[in-house]
């Protein structure tokens, strides 16, 4: 690693029992880990529990960390995705009403004359996202959202940089076709498609 | 860059080239500045889920939810190190040597204060009997001499 952690001296910091540097780690890093978890599990409480949770983790760390193999936000993400793991593996095992939940979304979405509110557009993205299998979110989530480099997602997921692109492509399509079949169904907008301008 | 790789590339990536992978970034710009209609179409087809995605709102850290996580950083007691827990060890181990160590010196006293001849054969001492004979015996030669 030839870059220095820029998170290396706020851990030192925290490790020295210093509150601002507590209060900086949470104003850094919470909005991150929130964005990471309520994507990948679509549910905003979830979210919240797998925060408190990666920043006990955190808290534990902090005082003997040691910048060497990864970088902190890397672990960090690895943190989050493997708690965020352990909650979808025990959702599969009790499949039920989130599904219900999810519909109850796209059912309050407007009427087809109406252009979709903010509100509206975040759920409809939220069950585009919601719709695809877990390693596409994932994908999407880390390289898009979380704005990883292609090389960072991939050693996250542990697959090659094309088993990503793959991932990614086919994650993209799928949402293309989910929102482009919503649409249809709320407004018969037409989609852009390639080859057209 | 060929069309079809950039295609391909913004079909992962999205349109914003600052998601690509670095070293295909100029060739793909290059590629653009040529006006190339697949290249231009595949762009606009990412743009338009790119933009989609960005509606996307993710949970917000509310305050209430960040006192909690400021609070749970001085609630968790930071891992002992090797160190630490060997000084632990050592510091318990002390403790039970000691310990083991006044049992030894009350059974010894104990032993000593009472006479040999009046001893139950029950009684633990440090010396038998044989031996208390054999001491005895080396005083009385020595007081002969």
């Amino acid at each position: 690693m030839k870059d220095p952690d820029p998170d290396a001296e706020l851990l030192a910091r925290i490790g020295k029992n210093e509150p601002q540097a507590v209060n900086e780690m949470v104003s850094r890093k919470l909005p991150r880990l929130l964005a990471l978890a309520g994507r990948l599990l679509g549910d905003a409480e979830e979210a919240r529990d797998v925060a408190q949770e990666s920043f006990l983790k955190i808290w534990k760390h902090a005082a003997n960390w040691r910048s060497g193999h990864a970088r902190f936000d890397t672990w960090l993400h690895r943190v989050v995705l493997n708690l965020c793991y352990d909650r979808m593996r025990q959702r599969k095992e009790q499949p039920l009403a989130d599904d219900a939940a999810l519909l109850d979304v796209i059912d309050g979405s407007p009427a087809p004359d109406e252009p979709l509110h903010a509100e509206a557009q975040s759920a409809q993205m939220a069950a585009a996202l919601a719709s695809l299998p877990d390693r596409q979110r994932e994908a999407i989530v880390l390289q898009y959202y979380q704005e990883l480099s292609n090389i960072e997602a991939a050693a996250l997921m542990d697959i090659s940089v094309e088993a990503l692109e793959s991932l990614l492509s086919r994650a993209r399509r799928n949402l293309r076709n989910h929102l482009a079949e919503s649409e249809r169904a709320a407004s018969g907008n037409v989609v852009p498609r390639r080859g057209k301008s | 860059m060929t069309p079809e790789r950039f295609i391909h590339l913004a079909d992962a990536y999205g349109a914003d080239l600052a998601h690509w992978p670095a070293v295909e970034r100029e060739d793909a710009r290059t590629l653009l500045a040529q006006r190339n209609p697949q290249a231009l179409a595949a762009l606009q087809q990412a743009q338009w889920l790119d933009n989609r995605l960005d509606t996307h709102r993710a949970p917000l850290a509310d305050p209430l939810l960040m006192r909690q996580i400021v609070a749970s950083a001085y609630a968790t007691e930071p891992p002992s190190s090797f160190w630490r827990r060997y000084a632990d060890w050592l510091s318990r181990l002390g403790f039970v040597g000691v310990g083991l160590a006044g049992i030894a010196a009350g059974m010894l006293v104990a032993s000593m204060s009472l006479p040999l001849s009046a001893a139950p054969d029950w009684l633990p001492s440090v010396f038998d009997h044989g031996e208390a004979e054999l001491m005895l015996g080396i005083d009385s030669e020595e007081g002969e001499q």
